[in-house]
């Protein structure tokens, strides 16, 4: 047996080894750290004039230090509202008295749910742990300490730093973004389909109406918005479609809360060389829709 | 805590070093708790149907063994199997045949009022009944002893290494393994660690990596014909993938407690005809219905057709009892179709050979069975695989019409992998197939790789480790788990 002992040592201290550079590197992609910007502000909180919420949209929407607002990105991606609110609870108390809180609202915000696909590790550190609802102790010290372990991570550190390792067919602007934006579409569809299942939509709604609330409650200002997506992407989520996923659930509520719809933003639409990809801003087209948005707020009288 | 998870590895380290530390008369006692704390934290208070069927099927075995003749034996294990699969049947085909009821109820305008049930399934109950049927109907034909240790007889019934998906055993096999006082030995835990491992590695590096690919294109309302055959293909390797690796574990775990579990898969992509591929595919449920369905049901039968309807109705049953659904019925039917139609043209394929010489050039013919058999299987996996009749016939079709086999079309089908995806799996799927080449040349590839030098033994097994680790996902149940 002591021969066992001596090889299982032998094995297990090689692939930690092995495993050591694999963590680090995991440790330090630019998919681990996603939530680095609110971990930052955590440690040093400021007063905010604004923070925006939502997923990924929101979270490569706003950038508004050019404007000298101090700002607060909680968005995420995949953000489902439920953490939306729970992070609003958590850092809404540095919102200025006069601060607005920006609510993204998009495609995916009434047929998300956090339970899909969506690791909830990365709300490990600007969360309390009891706001984590499968918060798991096991998971919790992987997570912060073993991130290598999940090939999820690992796949996705690797993606990001080979970003142009994938088929001629499956990068961002492949056939105009045509094929993005159909993937993309496949992907929202079948959402809808699981959504309409597990009923996520009522849950999703209640949990608006529960934030517009919980904003009033606070004396927080609140704006819903759309972003700005490319004319490809908008083809594909029509008037009909966006009703069908959006609309004929936010219009019911009928909240007093402006809605700032960039959606189809003509400064926007035909202009490839704002977005990353056919949904996303990049950092110019973030800077002018901030802008942009920043200069609505001002004649709606926020600030 | 499913099997891929540091939980049960936790848990079982701690049970291998407990019953190697305990007198022998106490271990029973482990493996019990074990087994049923396993189950529960598994299925919940469905464990308590599992002690239900463990205490029936136990005094039900002493009664058969106490009648005196053959008529009062066979009695006695009918009313016996009837009540256990009384349990099977209201927890798994309730609902299928209900609505199956209702169906035609609707389609003929009759008034059918009996609404949908709902019942979950109880885990494992498909394996652990058909264990009980085998032990009642061994002892009726006084080729088992009826257990009169309760605690060793539910051990048999509950082991959890081999409770939630076989190997499905016989308790002749089992239950004097239990009684022996096993030492701790060297080869057993070294064996079983690494069976362990190999499981891990085939779950977490194939299955588990394919399975989101398949879902994506069955799941898809509409898939293109080439998808549908790659994403079959790939089905295939999944499911060999998760359930072999689910008895590796099984089995590995088992040999490391000194019990020795029957081997369920011998490579069946590899089969040369369906015949053999169910002899390498699932070799316990196999074996099973071949000794308790198929057998029963051939006596006194001389006629061919009569051998042909019995082999439809056995796989008719293996279908049903994989699940409470069309699709499976469907599916067993093509694969007794297969095997009967096998059988009859046996001889004529051979004179065909022999026309064509393809039989002068045995590796080219043996390679096209296996290509066969495989394309063969594939397409039965279609029906194994889609949700409902209506799809899978609308698959079928994909899968069979030429214009999906276009290699462009299924190059291009690829691309439902990210192309890292496909270069990690891509990867793995050599491995294994290595490790799957080596055993087809040697008995074992465990015992090739004993006698290679250390560092290229270590070198294997630390791949094995951080593969795991590092790109093994997980998530997914295993798909026999679900029967």
């Amino acid at each position: 047996m002591g021969r066992l002992f001596i090889k299982l040592t032998i094995i297990i201290a090689v692939a930690l080894l092995l495993f050591i550079p694999v963590n680090n590197f995991v440790k330090q992609s630019r998919s681990y750290n996603i939530n680095e910007d609110i971990l930052t502000f955590k440690k040093d909180p400021y007063p905010v004039d604004i923070i925006n919420l939502g997923a990924s949209h929101s979270m490569y929407g706003y950038y508004f230090k050019p404007t000298g607002l101090a700002h607060l990105d909680l968005a995420l991606p995949g953000q489902a509202l439920e953490y939306d609110f729970k992070l609003l609870k958590e850092y809404g108390e540095y919102l200025k008295s006069d601060g607005v809180v920006i609510l993204s609202i998009s495609q995916m915000t009434f047929i998300n749910s956090e339970n899909e696909d969506v690791d909830e590790g990365r709300y490990y550190e600007i969360l309390d742990r009891t706001q984590i609802e499968s918060f798991r102790l096991l998971d919790y010290y992987k997570y912060m300490y073993f991130p290598g372990t999940n090939s999820d991570n690992f796949t996705s550190a690797l993606s990001s730093k080979w970003k142009g390792f994938k088929w001629t067919s499956h990068q961002s602007w492949a056939n105009n973004g045509e094929n993005y934006a159909e993937r993309k579409t496949e992907y929202v569809e079948e959402q809808y389909r699981k959504a309409i299942e597990h009923n996520y939509i009522e849950q999703n709604v209640e949990l608006l109406k529960e934030i517009l609330e919980y904003c009033q409650e606070q004396g927080y200002e609140v704006i819903l918005t759309m972003e700005p997506v490319h004319k490809t992407y908008q083809e594909h989520f029509d008037e009909e479609v966006m009703n069908r996923l959006v609309f004929q659930y936010l219009n019911p509520l009928e909240t007093d809360v402006p809605f700032l719809n960039y959606m189809n933003d003509e400064r926007f639409t035909d202009n490839k060389e704002y977005f990353i990809d056919s949904d996303h801003l990049n950092s110019k087209g973030r800077k002018k829709y901030s802008w942009i948005v920043y200069e609505e707020l001002k004649s709606l009288g926020y600030f | 805590m499913t099997f891929i998870s540091i939980e049960f590895l936790l848990f079982f380290t701690g049970i291998v070093f407990t019953y190697y530390l305990i007198p022998h008369k106490w271990r029973w006692i482990l493996l019990l708790a074990a087994s049923y704390s396993f189950y529960a934290t598994l299925s919940g208070y469905f464990v308590l149907l599992l002690l239900i069927s463990t205490v029936f099927t136990y005094f039900t075995g002493i009664v058969i063994e106490k009648q005196e003749t053959k008529q009062q034996k066979k009695r006695a294990m009918l009313v016996g199997i009837c009540v256990l699969l009384f349990f099977l049947g209201w927890f798994k085909y309730f609902n299928f045949v209900n609505d199956s009821i209702r169906a035609i109820s609707t389609y003929m305008n009759w008034n059918y009022a009996i609404p949908y049930q709902e019942i979950i399934l109880p885990l494992a109950i498909s394996f652990y009944t058909f264990q009980a049927v085998s032990y009642l109907v061994d002892i009726s034909r006084g080729k088992q002893k009826a257990e009169r240790h309760y605690g060793y007889f539910s051990i048999y019934f509950a082991f959890f290494p081999q409770l939630v998906a076989g190997p499905i055993e016989r308790a002749k096999k089992l239950l004097p393994q239990f009684k022996v006082e096993q030492t701790l030995n060297y080869d057993n835990i070294s064996y079983g660690m690494k069976r362990i491992a190999w499981g891990f590695f085939k779950k977490t590096l194939i299955a588990d990596r394919l399975a989101p690919i398949v879902a994506s294109v069955y799941d898809s309302p509409d898939p293109t014909g080439s998808q549908i055959v790659l994403a079959t293909i790939l089905f295939s390797v999944q499911l060999y993938a998760d359930f072999s690796a689910l008895s590796d574990i099984a089995i590995g775990c088992a040999r490391m407690l000194g019990i020795k579990l029957t081997e369920n898969f011998k490579q069946p992509h590899f089969a040369v005809s369906i015949a053999d591929f169910w002899n390498r595919w699932h070799i316990t449920l196999s074996t099973w219905l071949r000794d308790y369905i198929f057998v029963p049901l051939c006596k006194g039968k001389k006629k061919r057709s009569e051998i042909y309807l019995v082999i439809v109705i056995t796989f008719l049953i293996s279908g049903i009892w994989h699940g409470a659904a069309w699709t499976f019925v469907l599916w067993g039917l093509i694969h007794g179709f297969y095997r009967a139609f096998g059988d009859h043209t046996k001889h004529f394929r051979g004179k065909m050979a022999t026309f064509i010489h393809l039989d002068q050039s045995p590796s080219l013919h043996k390679w096209m069975k296996i290509a066969t058999t495989f394309l063969l299987v594939c397409f039965s996996r279609v029906f194994f695989r889609s949700d409902s009749i209506t799809a899978a016939f609308e698959n079928a079709q994909h899968f069979l019409s030429p214009s999906s086999w276009n290699p462009s079309g299924i190059i291009g089908a690829f691309e439902m992998f990210s192309l890292l995806d496909l270069v990690i799996f891509s990867f793995f799927f050599i491995v294994m197939q290595l490790f799957h080449y080596i055993e087809r040349n040697n008995t074992s590839t465990w015992n090739w790789l004993s006698q290679r030098p250390a560092v290229a033994r270590f070198a294997v097994y630390v791949l094995i480790v951080v593969s795991v680790l590092v790109f093994g996902a997980t998530g997914q149940g295993f798909v026999y788990g679900g029967f």
